[in-house]
């Protein structure tokens, strides 16, 4: 056994030990040496790292490979013969080159995969840190009993190497399912190459959502498209680089497709959505928004290529015209809801002809919004069309009149919720004229922000009042006053929900004509902002309806004080819920409500009240028994310290301060 | 130089050698058979280029000859599988270092046999290693940055658990 030497540099032979822990692999060198004709000069040795063997000499000429000089390919076969996925997990957190390496490895070209461990996939399990990363047990087993896993990255931590480490973490554990990315323009977000990591190790992939990724393009969903065959839901939203190739060769690849949502998309086009109609027969819903380039040839063909599942079609901000419109309105078989927003080349012909084609006929929901083409004609059309139609929500379409609302509130005979906005057309006459209808369903009727309304009515009217009316929520109508209130009031007996948010022109004598005529009692009433409104209509209301009302909001309503609170102590029995913000209470108002056994308030706002002080303390805490939500913001009167005291006894109930 | 290492009684035919040469001159023989097991060379046993000797430029003579040593084994007849494993897990009992050797010499000349053996081998010296000590066993560079190895780590925490 010739003596080790250290070869220092110099020619210079030094004796002593060796340097290499385990002498056997000297042995092993010389003895293969022996039978052969090699020549074995001095040698240096490299420095030895821990407790294990030296992993890399240096021959004079000669050199042994380290692990890190094998090629990928070599690397490949070694990780392929890893016995199970924790291993692959563990060597995944070893490098940035080994995690690519293995996240680049599809699933079928990993041998002697075993799979119990996709027993252990049902364990729950939450994350310690602070991003909105989830894993929790999705029950969707699909074809492969696979993808339960959830993963969504947010921000700053949507980055490829995590990309990568999912790929890897969720492969032997019941497989990825669901992934969202939510990008921010960051320099190092989520390129192609995350994305394909993820297509290759997650083939049970289901549902993907892409929201402003930096530099995802049309390689990525490719790469998607090949591997992850049984994607259902593609949502692409802010994506500048995804143009039709990538959506067309996800058409093609994901035949099981069922809802797609595209948002400002600006290079996604026609020839992707005709790739899409013609290849997913199993689509169910299309949301295509602000995409410049979508026209009538791809709504067109999506439509009517689509077999007949497509039930839910929204489509806003687009170049389309009337075209589309007829082609809906014909093909549109299956289809139950259908929203059309901002559609600025579509005229009154396009809904006119979309209402009369008779395809509609099992649309039930239908919201329309800032469309020029609406007019009184087209919405007549449309409701006659529309036998089936339940819902039926209007914004910002500013030709639609009076005349034309009641006309459509007519023909539609199954509506049931109709919710109007910023109909500045329409007056107090079309509220009436929509209500007073004796043989309408319409269950709930509401109206926002329609500046047309005034206080006046032309002409006196034989009104026949709407027994089918349990929901009216007038919003934000400022000309809409007592009278009108009055007048809507004796037209509705059953109503159980009214909303008058910011109506700032009622009174209380507007209001009692409409207290007094419910026959049914009122259950939820909101009040909020009605600045005119005094503990006299709060004493009727409670008076007439205590015993069916659950929910009061008086937010806002100054003029109310504690003899309210008295009123209602005295004659609610059901009141779960009260809003007395800003209103003029005190803690005498306080200690009144604490002190009724019988209310099991669940939810009390004295949000900015700043009469009410410390001394509520020991009344709210009486309260401890039902009480899960209790406001106390801008409370001045009350002291932090007496909060965290409160906060104490009501252990149960959250509250804001 | 290392010569057939058969011990059966001689053939009626003479064996065919093919010569072999390795990156740094040494030159080996083996028999056809043996060489068949290797994808490359019987690609060029094929095209009858084979009656000189073959220069492998990428293979130490050192590996060169384990190889040749391996393929002349495996090509043996009537070898119980039983002793030829005990054999082959002898064959791998080495430095990890030579083992990347043997994995790069039978990558380069496609002999699928001792690239599964070697790179099983290797994957069992990873088994059952943390991150860590994988590192420190290969010598491995860690090119992550603190939040990267975060990232990984949680995303693979059932790896340590």
């Amino acid at each position: 056994m010739p003596a080790l030497v250290n070869y220092g540099g110099e020619d210079q032979f030094f004796g002593g030990g060796s340097l290499c822990t385990s002498s056997i692999d000297l042995d092993r060198l010389y003895s293969m040496g022996s039978s052969m004709d090699i020549y074995c000069p001095p040698h240096k040795r490299a420095r030895v790292c821990g407790p294990y063997a030296v992993s890399s000499y240096e021959y004079e000429g000669e050199h042994l490979s380290s692990i890190e000089e094998l090629p990928d390919e070599c690397l490949f076969e070694i990780f392929r013969r890893l016995p199970s996925g924790r291993e692959r997990s563990s060597c995944a957190c070893v490098s940035k080159h080994w995690l690519f390496l293995l996240s680049s490895m599809r699933r079928t070209e990993i041998s002697g995969e075993v799979d119990n461990s996709a027993k252990e996939d049902k364990e729950m399990k939450t994350s310690p840190s602070g991003d909105v990363e989830m894993v929790s047990c999705d029950a969707s087993g699909g074809l492969e009993g696979d993808g339960y896993l959830t993963r969504c990255l947010e921000g700053k931590k949507a980055t490829d190497v995590r990309l990568a480490a999912v790929a890897v973490g969720t492969n032997g554990r019941g497989g990825l399912g669901k992934l969202s990315i939510r990008g921010t323009r960051s320099t190092r977000g989520v390129t192609n190459i995350g994305i394909s990591a993820i297509a290759r190790g997650c083939p049970s992939l289901r549902t993907l959502s892409l929201w402003n990724p930096s530099s995802i393009g049309d390689d990525g969903l490719v790469e998607i498209a090949k591997e992850c065959c049984l994607l259902e839901k593609l949502d692409l939203s802010h994506c500048p680089f995804v143009s039709n190739k990538g959506l067309i060769a996800i058409a093609e690849n994901c035949r099981d497709l069922i809802s797609l949502n595209i948002e400002s998309c600006p290079k996604i086009g026609n020839e992707g959505l005709e790739a899409i109609g013609r290849c997913c027969p199993r689509l169910q819903s299309i949301s295509i928004k602000d995409c410049p380039l979508v026209g009538d040839h791809g709504v067109a063909s999506l439509v009517s290529s689509a077999s007949s599942v497509l039930s839910k079609i929204k489509l806003q901000g687009l170049n389309i015209t009337d075209f589309s419109l007829a082609v809906i309105g014909h093909f549109g078989l299956a289809v139950t809801s259908l929203v059309l927003g901002g559609l600025r080349n579509a005229s009154e012909k396009g809904f006119w002809v979309m209402g009369n084609a008779q395809g509609l006929k099992k649309v039930s929901t239908l919201t329309v919004a800032s469309c020029h083409g609406i007019t009184d004609v087209s919405l007549g059309a449309i409701g006659k069309g529309c036998t089936n139609l339940k819902q039926m929500c209007l914004r910002k379409c500013h030709f639609v009149s009076d005349s034309g609302l009641i006309t459509f509130a007519r023909a539609a005979s199954s509506l049931e919720n109709l919710q109007v906005e910023e109909l500045d057309r329409i007056s107090l006459g079309g509220v009436i004229g929509v209500i007073s209808n004796r043989e309408m369903k319409l269950k709930s009727l509401s109206i926002a922000k329609c500046m047309g309304i005034k206080d006046l009515l032309q002409g006196s009217l034989m009104l026949s009042s709407c027994t089918s009316l349990r929901s009216l929520s007038i919003q934000n109508c400022p000309g809409f006053g007592s009278a009108s209130l009055a007048m809507v009031g004796k037209l509705c007996p059953h109503l159980e929900h009214i909303d008058l948010t910011g109506l700032c022109g009622i009174t209380d004598a507007g209001l009692s004509p409409l207290l007094e005529n419910s026959e049914a009692g009122l259950v939820k009433v909101n009040l909020s902002n009605c600045l005119n409104i005094t503990d006299e209509a709060v004493s009727t209301l409670v008076r007439l309806h205590g015993g069916t009302l659950e929910l009061l909001n008086l937010d806002g309503c100054r003029k109310v004080t504690d003899a309210s609170l008295v009123a209602i102590t005295d004659n609610c029995l059901l009141l779960n819920d009260l809003d007395m913000s800003k209103c003029s209470i005190t803690d005498s108002g306080v200690s009144v409500l604490s002190s009724a056994g019988h209310l099991n308030l669940q939810v009390l706002s004295l949000a900015g009240c700043s009469m009410v002080s410390s001394k509520s303390v020991p009344f709210l805490k009486k309260l401890a028994g039902s009480l899960i939500g209790l406001n106390l913001q801008h409370c001045r009167s009350i002291s932090s310290s007496m909060v965290e005291l409160l906060a104490e006894s009501l252990w149960r109930c959250d509250i804001l301060s | 130089m290392s010569s057939s290492s058969s011990s059966s009684s001689s053939p009626p035919c003479p064996k065919k050698m093919i010569t072999l040469k390795s990156s740094d001159g040494e030159t080996f023989e083996i028999e056809e058979i043996a060489a068949l097991q290797s994808k490359t060379l019987e690609n060029m046993i094929d095209e009858n280029c084979a009656s000189t000797p073959i220069p492998l430029p990428n293979v130490k003579g050192k590996i060169l000859a384990k190889v040749v040593e391996f393929c002349t084994k495996h090509a043996e007849a009537g070898a119980d599988a039983e002793t030829l494993r005990a054999w082959d897990a002898e064959f791998v009992g080495v430095e990890h270092a030579i083992v990347f050797d043997y994995i790069l010499a039978a990558n380069f000349l496609e002999i699928p046999t001792l690239l599964d053996l070697a790179c099983e081998s290797v994957a069992e010296m990873i088994k059952g290693k943390t991150p860590d000590e994988i590192r420190k066993f290969f010598n491995i560079n860690n090119a992550f940055s603190p939040e990267e190895e975060e990232d990984v780590r949680r995303q693979n925490q059932w790896a340590f658990e």
